[in-house]
Formats: C-alpha cells, structure tokens, sequence
C-alpha cells in the first residue's frame, strides 16, 4: 500500500510539469487525475493552518455556525496530522479534535471534551458519517483511499470558463454513495464540482468550490459548499488566516495539545 | 309557470324520443370520454386545505426538525427469537433491499444495519452502525444482542422486548405512494421466505392500500349496484325494456356527474367514490314514474295518455323529492371541508340531473315500448289484488285506526333511541377501514403488540422566551424526560424519544458504560458537548429530528399503539395536566399525522354534524313550501327524524364508533327518508281533492288505505330497490362501505315503513288541525 502511494507520488511529480503548462496537456488516466487532485486538494505544503467558519443551512433559512481553527503536518509516506479547536458555538469552546490520518489503514480520533476534562478516543468506523454535524463527512475533508474507487474519464468540458477533466469514480465496496462525478480543474487540479449518486442512482450531495485564490503560491479553495439534495441541508465553509508552510513539528500533534494547545496555534 | 314549463318537456320529449335519446346518449359518450384521467386523493391531508391551522403548524414542525411526512415499519417476526445468523443476514438483505426501492428516503431508514449506535469498546467510542454486517460468530451474536437490550432507544424500537420482532422504519420521499413502495418490501420479503413472518404497516400503507381499493370498489361496486337494481325492477315489473331504460337513467346521472367532476381536475375522494352509489339509489325514485304509469295504462289503455297522466300526478312529488334531496346535500357546499364540498355538490348535481332526465329521457324511453309488454307488465299492478298493495294497505290501517297506540310505542322507541345516542362515541381509525382479517390490520396489530407502536405523534415542547440553548440546561432536559416518563403512562402510549435520551445515552458511553451516569448531565456546557460529540460521528438528522438548529426546541417523538384518533387527544391532555403540575417557561404543541388525524377527523365529523342541521332546517322548510303548510310539514318530518333518531340510537348501543362514514349517512338519510313523505303526503292530499267532487266522498281514512296501497307500494319499491342497491356494498373489503351499505339498507326498509304507519297515524290523531282550514 505504501509502495503503492509512493508510485502514485512518483507519477504525480512526473506529472507535474504537464499542469504547469496546461496548453499542452497529454491525455490522462482517469486515477492519474484524481491522485493529482488528492495532492492539490489535501496534500499541498508541508503543514497548513486556516480559522475555518462553517455555516450549517437548514431548508427553513436556519443557521446554524461552527468555528475552529484547523492545523495539518504531512507525515512521509502519505500519512498526516489534523489538530482542531473549537471557538463557537460557546458551550463547545475549548473543545478539541485530533486525527492521525494514515494512508494505509483507519485513521485514530481523540477528542476532549473540557466538561469532562477527558480525551476520549473515537473510532473511526464511518468515515464517510458527518463531520460535526456537517454536510461534509470525514472523508470530504481529509479525503478518501484512490483505491477503493474505480475511476472513469467520462470528458473535458468547461465549467465556469475553466476546462475540466470530468471524472467518473465507483466504490469498490458499499459506501454512501454508489458513483461520484468530479469536475477536476486542469489547471490547479482543485475539484471545482461534484456530484454524489445514491444507490438509487439520484443525485443526492453537491460539492462546490468557490473562490480559488493562490495563498503562499498553493491556489485554495477559500469557499466549498456541501449541498444535501434531497434534504435541503447545506453546509458553507469559509477559509480565513491561510497559511501554508509554518514549520509544523509532528510530534507537537499529541494528546497534550489537545488539552492545552499552544497558544500560537489557535490564536 | 314552471309547471308549463316542464309540462312541455315532457311533450317534446313524448313526440320526439328518438332525439331526446340520442342527445342523452353523445353527453354520455363525451363525459366517458374523461373518465380516462381519473385520480383518487385518499391522503387525508387533503382533507383540510392545504392553508389550514394544522396543515401550515405540521409542515412547519416537518421543516424544522427534518421530519418526513411518511413512515412505513416494516416487521421481521421469528418465533424462536431473531438474534440469529440466518434472520439477522435476511434484515440484512432486506434492510438494503429497501434502500435501493425508488420513493424511499434511503439516508434515514432506520434497521439493524442503518441505524446509529453509539459505543464505547475498549475506550474507544464508536458511532456507528448498528450492525453493518450479519455477525458471524456467537461471540459478535452476544455482543448485539448485549447491545440491542442495553440501549432503551432501540428496545420497542428496532427489537422487541422478547427478541422476537425486528423492526425496519422506512421514511418515504414527499409524493411517494406508499402502496406501491409496500408492494415492492412486501416482494423483497417473499424471497428470504420463512420461517419468519414478515409485515408491512404504518399509515401510508393503510391509506394508499385503502386508495388503490377504492378505485376497485368504484368501477366494481356501483355497476354491481346498478345491475342488482336492474334485476329487482325486472322482477316487479318483469319487463327486460322498462328496466333497462330504468339502469340507463341511474348510469347517465352518475357518468355525466363523474365526468364532469373528472373532466373539471378534481381528484375523487373517499367520499365522493360512494357518490354513483347514491346515485343510483336516488335514480330509484322514479320508480314513482313507471309505478304510476302502469295504474294509469291499466285505467287509460293508452300509452301516451298515460305518460303524460302519470307525469301529470307524480310530477310536483318528484320535483319536489329531487329539490329536498338536492338541498339535503348542497347543504354541504357550504362546509369547510374540501372533500365534503365536493361531495357535497357532487351528489346534488346529479340529483337535479336525474329529475331532468325523469322528465326527458324516461317519457321517451316508455314511447318505445310495445303496448302488448305494457299491458303484461300492468296486469298484476291493481291495487285490490297485488298481495304487495294488501300488505301495505294492512300497515295503513293500522297507522289510521290505533293512532294513540302507534304513538305511544313510537315516543317509547324514540325515548330509548335519544338514550343510545348518547352512548355515541366520536373516533376514527383509518386502520380499521379494513377487515380484521386484511393484511394491512394484521401488520399493524402484530406491530402494535411487540413494538412501541405504529402511530406517530410528535409534541413540540419550546422556550416561552425563544431563547437560544434553551434546551441544553439541566432543567429543561428534566422536564422533558419527566413529561416523557408521564406520558408512557398512557396505555394507548408505547415508546418515547427525544434528545434527552440522545445525552443520557452519551452520558452513560463517556463513563465507561455505567449506569448511575444514565441521567440528565448537571450543567449546560456538559450537554452541549454530548451533543456536540454525538454530532461529530452520527448522522445529522438524528439530532436535527429531535432538537432545532438553536436548540430552542425539542420534539418528543410519540409511537402510539392505535390509530384511534382519540389516543392523540389523551396525550395532548396528559400534557396539558403535566404543564399544570410543573410549572416551566415552555410552551408544547402538538404534531404529527396522528395529531393530523385527531384534527381532520374532528373537522369532518362537525362539518357533517353541522351540515346535518342545516339539511334539517332546509328540508322542513322545502316540506312547509311543498304543502303549503307547516303542520302538514310537521306531519311528513316527524317520521323522518324518528327514523334518523332510531338509527343513531341503534349506533350508540352497537358500540359502533360514529367515524366519517357513518356521520356522510346523516345526510343522506335526510335526502332519502324525505322522498317517501312527499310522495305519500302529496298523493294523498291529491285523491282527497279529486274525490271532493264526487257524490261519496271518501273518508279520510280511506283515502290513507288507497295512498297506501297505490303510491306506498311505489314507496316500498323505491325503498327494496334503495336497499338492493346498497346491500352489494356489504361484501366490500373495505369497513366504511359495509357500514354504510349496512345503514342504508336498513334505513330505507325502516323509513318507508314508517312512512307507511305514522303518517297515517298522525294525520289521523290530528285531523282536527290539518283539516281545519
């Protein structure tokens, strides 16, 4: 599996001169798209650190916010470090997240829960159930094995002026969703939109992302909307104080900062 | 002026039949011709307009807490428990069957393999499914055995308390037909086969169920009624033309009011599926027409003369008759009901029809027939001989000559009638619209016994203040979980859930699965990261379906264990005396289709009720018109009330509830029974003046022998053909048709025979005042 990912790295950075110069663009492979796409989306920079605000919609014009900072180290091998606190809402200040994202198997959670003053570890059964409470689910923000899909080029089309590898991805095994279709930027390898089918083959999740903007030289997605179709249920998440490339040290990732994290990190 | 008027329709219609024919028989055709795009509403919610109190409350509760509208429950019952390989890998299989079955809102079906359980296993909590795969082993067999029974969410839920029944709670799309989607569970069920018995219950399977066999009824029963009726008047006046002619006037009517109402975009409702039926029970009221024809061939010897004699002496009772029984139903134009209305207008549009087609259709059908077949058919209708004649005659007699008698026994019946309906009890259950033996009630008995309940209710308890994470504080969760602790009091109540079971559940994981922490947390802030924790890994409609997005609300989920519409009302009560005793800043209202129900049944029963009264009024009022009198209106409405009276009395000691179908009978008895008392009043008051003239004027009593030996018998026919048709609606599978079919027949046999005993008596018993003038 490891091998795996670093062939898949290898061919990535083989690729890469490519989108540097979309006008010559050879033609791909539908998982050669999609693993440049994890690298652009879920991998850029050593670390990352962003304030993120979350606005959960509901049908009836409700909202309701999340606010937490979010912290990432990559680790060799594909592995990587998530570190979340939680601003608001009030009674869930000071609440914190920890995942240890492997490449090769499930991910370890811990969370604290200051009430409690206990770190409670969480398994990690459903990556693909909610992410606090949200329209993204776990897998939507730290992303999902490139294995356990089959992938399609379906076309190159246009969306919103820029061109797009149109790509078609299908579980392997059960999931939540029976296909999944991607409009992959060519350019900056972002996806810009995707559409989720349920297993009766009716769209059911729409992601879109708004407002790419290039921060320490990596293009984000500043703005991603998660729509729930046929709930009505929406979920906005907006990126502020972007940073990439801090100097993150993996080990600081423990279950200490989750208690006391430094006050660097989550000013 | 008017009489003129239909006067000359008649003639037109004696010298030129072939045309009158024809013209009747293209309406016909064009209003088949819409009778293709037929659609039947049988969603109760439509009972009320869509802007209604409730429909607007409910739709709001829905939207805020992300509540479907529909739910089917599906059961798996083995009688050797269902924690078992084999059962379990079929909930399985039939858990992801129903995902992928079109019209299901597969992201919140909640079964073994869908539904979220929250864990802690080795220090490790886990939100999760409950079962994603079958277990394979006994140890993970024990292990979801342990957890099922530990967690109170799922016991009467998921399992049953025995682990004999496993549950499948299956929300549908909005617009989804619930018959067709338990048609499909029920073909995914039949592969896994047995020894587990499988059943498919919840509201939208009783009422689409109850849809798709209405519309069977309404193409089986009313041309069933039609052809019954069709071989009775074969049988009286054993003449195959007349008969014919007879049916075809009682079809017309009902085609040309179906059609319109089709062709106009109106869906048919429960109510207005009966209305052919009515119909062609109205149509039996020109059998005044052909009975008086025959007497009147018999002393004319000629056809034409004949039809237009007969049209001559029954024409003003049959005018009148149609004008009570229309006016006995438009009365209901004017209810708030939307299905009423339409029945309403429906039934009083064909009745008008009906008359013009008396007046029309009729006199040109008789012109074709063969004087020979007439002359047959009138031999037996002689007054002296007809064994039918001497009979009512006898009945008569004994109205004119034991008045006093016969008013004694009758105040004597009417004071026990007036007792039965007081033991009157008022409820509706859509589920008991089928027989006890259907596959529809036997789902949701069986459901009923082993789980918390079929019946859906919801309560919305809110923050008087509207005030943000009202909800989360140690108080308010207390409050909820002690109305949910009073509200499973109830018998009619089988399970409760709400938030407050969310945090206990959370509470208890977080400290090592002990259950001195299966209680409300001590502060706020603590809630608020339960909850915020269970949201981290759950589905967010598990929260969203029992607290709104600020947390100013919860929404207790109420599964009740009968469809009664009076179960609802007993929690709405419980409720309210919670409220008293416990004296907090909340406000709670009502939700749900049971809660619906309760309201939409009360709505229909008063509507009916009222428009009932109002038909009361309107009837004697076209009564003192009609006689031109209000003591002779007096005369033909106290046997019609007394019949009324009786059969509601005979409600109330039957035990049977007065539900929307019986309280659509009220109505229609009014608009029935009338017809006899105009009939028989005008005939009589008819004879009287045209014996005056005569040297020998006959008594008054003997001139109630001869109306009733003559028009009577015309009463009795009009009332075995009324109960003949009505009498096929008894092998319905449907309750309310058996009802119904049930009270009109014994209401027409009891109402012509009154008619036949009192109004004698009463002319008799107060002659002085009728005839003082």
């Amino acid at each position: 599996m490891t091998r795996l990912i670093l062939q898949m790295m290898i061919a990535a950075a083989l690729l890469a001169p490519a989108s540097a110069a979309p006008a010559t663009v050879q033609p791909m492979d539908a998982a050669g798209i999609v693993s440049k796409m994890q690298q652009a989306f879920f991998y850029p920079g050593e670390s990352f650190r962003a304030r993120i605000k979350m606005t959960l919609k509901d049908v009836s014009g409700g909202e309701r916010f999340r606010e937490l900072t979010m912290l990432r180290v990559n680790m060799p091998g594909g592995d990587q470090k998530y570190f979340m606190y939680f601003h608001a809402p009030g009674d869930v200040r000071r609440m914190a997240f920890l995942i240890y994202k492997y490449a090769a198997k499930e991910s370890d959670r811990w969370l604290f829960i200051p009430a409690l003053s206990l770190v409670q570890r969480i398994a990690a059964k459903d990556s693909q159930s909610s992410f606090v409470g949200s329209d993204f689910s776990y897998e939507d923000v730290s992303g999902r094995n490139i294995e356990a899909d089959t992938h399609k080029l379906l076309r190159e089309e246009e969306l919103g002026g820029r061109p797009c590898y149109v790509v078609e991805s299908m579980p392997k095994a059960a999931a939540a969703y029976k296909r999944k279709v991607s409009w992959i930027d060519k350019t900056t390898f972002l996806p810009l939109r995707e559409e989720y089918y349920d297993v009766q083959n009716q769209l059911f999740r729409e992601f879109s992302a708004e407002e790419i903007k290039e921060i320490d030289g990596v293009p984000t997605a500043l703005k991603r909307s998660m729509k729930n179709v046929k709930s009505g249920h929406q979920t906005v998440v907006e990126f502020s104080d972007t940073k990439y490339r801090l100097g993150l040290k993996p080990e600081d990732f423990s279950e200490r900062a989750l208690r006391n994290p430094p006050g660097s990190w989550i000013k | 002026m008017r009489k003129l008027r239909d006067f000359s329709l008649v003639h037109f219609s004696v010298d030129h039949p072939r045309w009158v024919v024809a013209v009747t028989l293209l309406v016909t055709l064009l209003a088949l011709s819409a009778f293709p795009k037929v659609r039947t509403d049988t969603n109760p919610k439509n009972m009320l307009p869509a802007d209604s109190a409730v429909r607007v409350s409910n739709d709001a509760v829905e939207k805020t807490f992300g509540l479907y509208e529909d739910m089917i429950v599906v059961g798996i019952k083995n009688e050797a428990g269902v924690l078992n390989k084999t059962t379990l890998e079929k909930i399985k299989r039939i858990n992801d069957g129903i995902l992928k079955v079109p019209g299901v809102a597969a992201r919140d079906v909640a079964g073994f393999s869908t539904i979220d359980n929250v864990t802690v296993d080795k220090g490790t909590l886990q939100v999760g499914p409950l079962m994603p795969e079958a277990p394979g082993d006994t140890r993970a067999l024990e292990g979801l055995s342990k957890q099922l029974f530990e967690n109170p969410m799922f016991v009467g839920r998921i399992i049953s308390g025995d682990g004999k029944t496993a549950a499948i709670y299956v929300p549908l799309e909005k617009g989804a037909n619930g018959k067709s989607i338990a048609d499909k569970i029920r073909e995914i069920v039949k592969t896994e086969g047995g020894p587990e018995n499988y059943y498919v219950a919840g509201d939208p399977v009783a009422r689409d169920t109850f849809g798709a066999e209405m519309f069977k009824l309404m193409a089986i029963f009313a041309p069933m009624a039609g052809l019954l009726m069709f071989a009775a008047r074969y049988l009286m006046f054993g003449d195959l033309f007349l008969s014919a002619a007879l049916m075809m006037d009682a079809m017309i009517a009902t085609i040309w009011s179906m059609g319109l109402l089709i062709a106009l975009g109106y869906p048919i409702h429960i109510m207005s599926s009966m209305a052919p039926v009515f119909l062609m029970a109205i149509a039996t009221d020109s059998i005044h027409i052909f009975n008086e024809f025959y007497f009147r061939y018999r002393e004319e010897k000629d056809k034409k003369t004949a039809i237009i004699k007969t049209m001559e002496a029954v024409g003003r009772p049959v005018r009148y008759t149609a004008l009570a029984t229309a006016a006995g139903f438009s009365v209901l134009l004017f209810m708030d009901i939307v299905p009423v209305k339409i029945f309403g207008g429906l039934v009083a549009f064909g009745t008008v029809l009906l008359r013009v087609l008396s007046f029309s259709f009729i006199p040109a059908m008789f012109t074709f027939v063969g004087e020979k077949s007439i002359e047959k058919a009138s031999r037996g209708e002689d007054a002296q001989s007809s064994r039918i004649s001497q009979f009512l005659a006898h009945l008569a007699r004994l109205g004119a000559h034991k008045p006093q008698v016969v008013v004694l026994i009758g105040l004597a019946l009417f004071v026990v009638a007036v007792y039965g309906t007081t033991r009157i009890k008022v409820n509706n259950n859509m589920v008991e619209w089928f027989t006890k033996s259907s596959e529809v009630r036997t789902a949701d008995r069986v459901m009923n016994e082993a789980l918390g309940g079929t019946s859906l209710g919801y309560l919305v308890v809110g923050s008087t203040g509207d005030e943000d994470e009202f909800i989360k504080s140690p108080q308010a969760l207390r409050y909820i979980e002690g109305l949910q602790r009073s509200l499973e009091k109830l018998p009619t109540v089988g399970k409760t859930t709400s938030v407050v079971d969310y945090v206990k559940r959370i509470g208890r994981v977080l400290h090592k699965d002990d259950p001195a922490y299966d209680k409300v947390p001590e502060s706020k802030e603590l809630a608020g990261q339960y909850l915020f924790l269970f949201a981290m890994s759950a589905k967010p409609s598990d929260l969203d379906n029992v607290v709104d997005p600020y947390f100013k609300k919860a929404n207790i989920w109420i599964q009740l264990k009968t469809w009664d519409a009076g179960a609802m009302h007993g929690v709405i009560e419980a409720a309210q005396n919670y409220q008293r005793d416990n004296p907090f800043p909340v406000e709670i209202k009502p939700a749900g289709i049971a809660y619906f129900n309760l309201v939409w049944n009360n709505a229909v029963l008063w509507d009916m009720i009222k428009g009932f009264l109002l038909a009361l009024v309107v009837i004697f009022a076209i009564l003192s018109v009609n006689f031109r009198s209000v003591k002779w209106a007096m005369v033909g409405y106290i046997p019609l009330l007394f019949t009324v009276i009786l059969i509601y009395g005979a409600v109330g000691f039957a035990g049977k509830d007065f539900d929307m179908p019986i309280s659509v009978l009220s109505c229609l008895s009014l608009g029935m029974a009338v017809d006899f008392a105009i009939h028989f009043i005008n005939r009589f008051r008819l004879r009287l003046a045209e014996g005056r003239g005569a040297a020998a004027p006959e008594s008054i009593e003997e001139a109630l022998v001869w109306t009733a030996a003559r028009p009577g018998k015309g009463v009795l026919r009009n009332a075995i053909l009324f109960a003949a048709a009505f009498s096929v609606m008894l092998f319905a599978p449907l309750t309310p048709y058996i009802t119904v079919g049930a009270f009109i027949v014994c209401m027409m046999l009891l109402s012509a025979v009154f008619c036949i005993i009192y109004i004698p008596a009463l002319i008799v018993l107060f002659r002085k005042q009728l005839f003082a003038a």
